[in-house]
């Protein structure tokens, strides 16, 4: 049973090698490099829904060229198949059952 | 502004970069760019209610103060508690409970010809007041109690607004979090490593598991019961129970994580609640923050078990009910409670009553009934009337055949949602141990792919988390 003051993250783990804070650093750095080029479809979207003005479009024009550059290069495509098999995934219905209403997306 | 959402992470990375390099100069540098950033994030909903928020602070830091003169001068604390308990409690109903005892009163007043004199206010619920308010009557009664020391007035408002337990708790008291402000925080890569398994599966249970059930089943059973077929009602209540589960949970964990990469260690909220083997169990394992705190103050206050049997049961039913109602102004809500109290209370008799020799239940048998329980509270909680409840109650039992709504998908969400009940309880610190040991490289990689293949599952948009209402 959890004490009501124990944490989650109170792990006692082998710390050799670099300190806690440099594993962080490195770690969120090479995740959100990651990201910005698997995912920076995700960046233009966000773009898109800012409020628009002179400083929202350039934004907008920085990201949206990163996006690009990303798409040429099928950085892209690991996501996009990801969603597809998620999307088949979501279609299935039992035997019997009408395909339903579900994707709301 | 949501966890879940790239406006939160283009938000989070500069604080974090703020806070590891003007904070690693100055602790109290630290704690002010925390501060500011709090404000921030509470600002994106309504600029006007960090108002409330410093007031909120500044009238507990003022009552602390006083109360730490009256115990040095060897005086009662009583009246300075007092004022203080009764200025958050008005800060709280007045925002969440004005309304619903007009509305209560307004029948009567009508009946006596004074109905066009009730105010007409559209009343905006702060987020997250329930939880600071809580964590502003803890800090005075511990104050009160000896527990813990007065904190300075930048100490308990960072307590009242640090971001990462804003707005959904876990209600973090004085005495677990202001000696953590006080010093300065270290970061050990076992806690970096569970921060970020926390962050990653905290947002899968959120934007996938509990968004997909939610669209999908839940929100569909509860709109219109009698439309639905009696498999995907009892589908839909355990969409439900999971859902909430995915949702809460997910949001503690996101929260527990966040603090951890600043540095700050957040108590447990959840311990795999539906594997509790009685009601008592389920509520040290669910909500452990808010269960605890009703325990430390309200429970114990009323006298606790410092009684007979029946004393023990009035103080388990008035907690359960005011349990209830902190969660909204509702009738549903109160039925939720009251069912909690009720079933608590039958518990406690049966322990005090039971036949000697007589056998226990079996532990599978024992947790499936008390998994029931809560699930048929569950639909009081989540009904938006006590009419929808009870209507969905009785289309369950009509139990129509078929099943429309509830895919494979959804059903195996609710089996995946049901079974990380049922993993070793070491887990998480065994993964958290064996991620430690990943060179950065390989963990950073890890993490970014694993919040892709959350994002190509996930709906376009996150609804606001349920606790965010409360």
């Amino acid at each position: 049973m959890a004490d009501q003051f124990d944490s989650p993250v109170d792990v006692e783990a082998d710390e050799q090698g670099l300190s806690g804070l440099a594993q962080m650093a490195v770690a969120v750095g090479i995740a959100v490099f990651t990201l910005a080029m698997l995912n920076a479809h995700a960046l233009g979207a966000w773009a898109d829904g800012l409020e628009p003005g002179a400083r929202t479009a350039r934004i907008s024009a920085v990201v949206h060229k990163l996006a690009d550059q990303a798409a040429t290069r099928g950085l892209d495509g690991p996501r996009a198949a990801l969603k597809q098999q998620w999307d088949r995934v979501k279609a299935a219905r039992w035997p019997d059952q009408a395909s339903g209403n579900q994707d709301q997306r | 502004m949501l966890f879940p959402t790239l406006d939160f992470g283009l938000f989070f990375l500069p604080v974090l970069l703020l806070v590891w390099t003007v904070g690693l100069a100055s602790n109290e540098w630290r704690k002010i760019i925390l501060l500011l950033a709090s404000w921030v994030f509470y600002g994106f909903w309504d600029w006007r209610f960090v108002a409330l928020l410093i007031a909120s602070a500044a009238i507990n830091w003022g009552c602390a103060q006083a109360i730490q003169r009256r115990l040095d001068d060897g005086r009662s604390a009583q009246p300075w508690l007092g004022i203080g308990v009764a200025a958050n409690l008005a800060i709280l109903g007045f925002f969440k409970y004005f309304g619903f005892f007009l509305e209560q009163l307004a029948p009567i007043l009508a009946r006596a010809g004074w109905g066009r004199d009730l105010p007409v206010l559209e009343i905006i619920l702060p987020v997250g007041i329930s939880f600071f308010t809580f964590q502003g009557m803890s800090y005075l009664i511990d104050i009160a109690r000896r527990q813990t020391a007065p904190a300075s007035f930048l100490d308990i408002t960072l307590l009242m607004s640090f971001f990462p337990h804003l707005v959904a708790g876990p209600i973090v008291r004085a005495s677990h979090l202001v000696p953590q402000f006080k010093a300065v925080p270290r970061l050990t890569r076992g806690m970096v490593a569970t921060a970020l398994i926390l962050i990653c599966w905290g947002l899968f249970k959120k934007t996938v598991v509990a968004s997909e059930l939610a669209t999908g089943l839940v929100d569909k059973t509860f709109f219109d019961p009698s439309a639905q077929t009696g498999l995907d009602l009892a589908l839909g209540a355990y969409g439900y129970a999971v859902q909430i589960y995915c949702d809460f949970s997910a949001y503690s964990d996101m929260a527990v994580g966040l603090a951890a990469l600043l540095g700050y260690r957040f108590p447990r909220n959840f311990d795999q609640p539906y594997r509790a083997t009685s009601l008592q169990d389920f509520w040290r394992r669910w909500h452990i923050s808010l269960s605890s705190w009703l325990r430390d103050y309200l429970y114990i206050s009323l006298g606790g078990n410092r009684g007979g049997v029946w004393f023990i049961c009035r103080n388990l039913m008035i907690t359960m009910l005011l349990g209830g109602f902190w969660h909204g102004a509702k009738w549903t809500f109160l039925i939720w409670g009251a069912l909690h109290g009720g079933v608590l209370a039958i518990e406690r008799l049966w322990r005090e009553w039971r036949p000697e020799g007589f056998p226990a239940l079996p532990k599978p048998i024992a947790i499936l009934i008390i998994f029931h329980i809560v699930v048929a509270g569950w639909i009081f909680f989540r009904a938006d009337t006590l009419d929808g409840a009870l209507a969905y109650f009785s289309q369950l039992w009509a139990f129509r055949p078929g099943l429309a709504l509830a895919s494979p998908l959804l059903c195996g969400l609710i089996a995946l949602g049901l079974a990380i009940h049922f993993t070793p309880p070491t887990l998480l610190p065994a993964l958290g141990r064996r991620v430690a040991a990943w060179p950065a490289p390989v963990l950073g990689l890890a993490v970014g792919l694993a919040i892709l293949l959350t994002d190509a599952m996930r709906f376009e948009g996150v609804a606001a988390f349920i606790y965010y209402q409360f």
